[in-house]
């Protein structure tokens, strides 16, 4: 079978097995925490709107951003190839005819498009609960489709990444915690070009960025705070470079790589 | 007749562990029967044989093709893993539809092979239970089931008979005895020798990464034969017993065990001393608590094998 018609079979297996499993409930679960949380802030700032709300939704935007796609990456990504070696059911998948580099692809593509289902199903509900009544402005919808657009490149490059570290070593997850919430977190605030070094330097560049002013609002301003922004079309390329070449190294990996019994 | 599996001077090792040791085999169609205790080298091979693994010397070929990063050589393998592993949310519909997706089959003829292959291990009324509620002979069933469903002309099966009932074994066994008849190669291992005798005469015996033999089980038997085994018997009277026995040609050697109720035994002729023993027992009137052969086992006919 050549590569693509693998891939979307592969893409098709997946596709049906991952919506079923203990850990797509857990994670769609968290997701209902920001919808939760935006029913009470909505109860809370009853009457109110302007900075007060766009505050919560930074807030929101920071949930998504530096927590929920981050840790559905991690999880998904890297379990891209170690659920097949920990499940010890790696054997169905690679003594079929199909080029190795489409195990990885078909997953990658079933794994990112329900990633992206759960975070729309619940950044969905909490937006526009938290932006009841100024949904209409044009501003503010548009704002919506840019952040989902921002959180679906930020899964494509995360689980791109988190893919290959499952693809390449033992205990991938703890490389991939140190990296999404230790890494990510420090450099993105570090001058220069470091900063460049995180990906979420990238995406956060792509967010519509608004400073608030005075009150509360600026320990939020600080959470979503772009140091020295890359351009957007500059970062759209960055992210999807990020997602390509840490793709193509999983698949290289993974084709010569020898998956060893661990008894 | 040409090798349908060929292994040339092919070596595996885990680090410092070896696997398979300069193992040299040839493969023809029909059943084969691998045949070795744990850690044998068994599975190292047949992960081999179906590219799960890059020998570290030595070539494996499938119908003279490499089988390691060579997808186009599984459209004729079928494989059954030994552990009793799954894809636990799908049902046993869905692995085996799932899986014969990617031998590129049309929805339809993926439909009717799963149909066929439900039906030919008798899982059809089950089909659409999790798999995790299945028993561990219905699992191994369905196991057998994504490895025939696309019929492979070689079928690589590792351990299948293992958590099998009797009658699940026996139906197994006349499925892959089916397989021979119709011209297949079926490579399959087990630790246990009734299986394998069962299932075909042409056997391999690995040890310790080693071939240490490989041909009918006939041959194999006149090997196991040339040694004494081990009859133990724990009686009230083990001294009597021995007695009854001095002078007997075929006994090798007698010993009374650290316990001073047993009697252990060494013969070649293993019939001949239960025929004999039966008629001293009642000759003399003695108990006997419990007779065992503690050599009786594929472990014991390895270790007569190795240390010759």
């Amino acid at each position: 079978m050549k590569t693509t018609p693998a891939v979307r079979e592969v893409f098709g297996f997946f596709g049906g097995l991952a919506w079923k499993t203990g850990k797509t409930r857990v994670f769609a679960l968290l997701g209902l925490i920001p919808v939760a949380l935006a029913v009470v802030v909505r109860i809370m700032l009853h009457g109110r709107t302007g900075d007060m709300v766009a505050v919560f939704t930074e807030i929101l935007m920071v949930f998504f951003l530096q927590f929920y796609i981050v840790i559905l990456a991690l999880f998904y990504g890297t379990s891209i190839t170690v659920e097949e070696i920990e499940n010890r059911t790696l054997p169905y998948l690679i003594t079929r005819p199909v080029p190795k580099p489409a195990v990885i692809l078909g997953k990658y593509a079933a794994y990112g498009l329900l990633m992206f289902a759960m975070v729309a199903a619940s950044l969905v509900p909490s937006y526009f609960i938290l932006n009841f009544g100024r949904m209409s402005r044009p501003e503010v919808l548009k704002a919506f489709f840019i952040n989902l657009g921002v959180l679906g490149l930020g899964i494509l490059a995360y689980t791109a990444f988190f893919a290959f570290l499952g693809t390449w070593l033992k205990r991938a997850i703890i490389v991939g915690l140190i990296f999404g919430f230790g890494w990510e977190n420090v450099i993105q605030y570090f001058p220069g070009s470091t900063q460049k070094f995180s990906v979420v330097h990238y995406l956060k560049s792509l967010l519509p960025y608004r400073p608030v002013s005075g009150g509360g609002g600026r320990g939020v301003a600080l959470l979503l705070f772009r140091l020295e922004p890359t351009s957007p079309p500059g970062a759209v390329l960055a992210l999807a470079a990020v997602a390509v070449v840490f793709l193509a190294l999983a698949c290289w990996l993974f084709r010569r790589k020898e998956f060893l019994p661990e008894e | 007749m040409s090798a349908v599996i060929s292994a040339s001077h092919l070596s595996k090792w885990y680090g410092n562990v070896l696997g398979l040791n300069d193992v040299s085999l040839e493969i023809e169609a029909g059943i084969t029967g691998l045949l070795g205790p744990n850690g044998a080298g068994k599975s190292t091979f047949m992960k081999l044989v179906t590219g799960q693994l890059k020998p570290n010397i030595g070539l494996v070929t499938v119908r003279g093709r490499k089988a390691w990063n060579n997808p186009g050589v599984f459209q004729a393998i079928g494989f059954c893993p030994e552990h009793d592993v799954f894809y636990e949310d799908m049902t046993g519909r869905e692995f085996v539809a799932g899986l014969l997706r990617f031998y590129g089959y049309a929805r339809t003829e993926i439909r009717d092979r799963t149909d066929r292959a439900l039906d030919l291990v008798g899982l059809t009324a089950d089909q659409d239970r999790l798999i995790r509620g299945y028993s561990r002979g219905m699992r191994q069933r369905i196991k057998f089931a994504q490895a025939v469903a696309h019929d492979p002309e070689i079928v690589i099966l590792d351990e299948p008979l293992s958590g099998l009932d009797p009658l699940g074994k026996r139906k197994l066994i006349r499925l892959i005895k089916e397989f021979k008849t119709q011209g297949r190669t079926v490579l399959v291992s087990s630790h246990v020798l009734p299986e394998i005798e069962a299932l075909t005469s042409q056997v391999v015996l690995i040890h310790q990464g080693k071939v240490l033999a490989q041909g009918d089980i006939p041959y194999i038997r006149e090997l196991i034969e040339s040694h004494p085994h081990q009859i133990s018997v724990r009686s009230d009277d083990p001294r009597a017993l021995a007695a009854r026995f001095v002078g007997d040609r075929s006994i090798q050697k007698m010993t009374f065990a650290a316990d001073g109720r047993t009697l252990v035994v060494e013969t070649p002729n293993r019939d001949g001393f239960f025929g004999r023993l039966t008629g001293v027992l009642l000759e003399a009137g003695l108990s006997v608590e419990e007779i065992s052969s503690p050599d009786d086992n594929l472990q014991a006919v390895f270790e007569y094998l190795v240390g010759k």
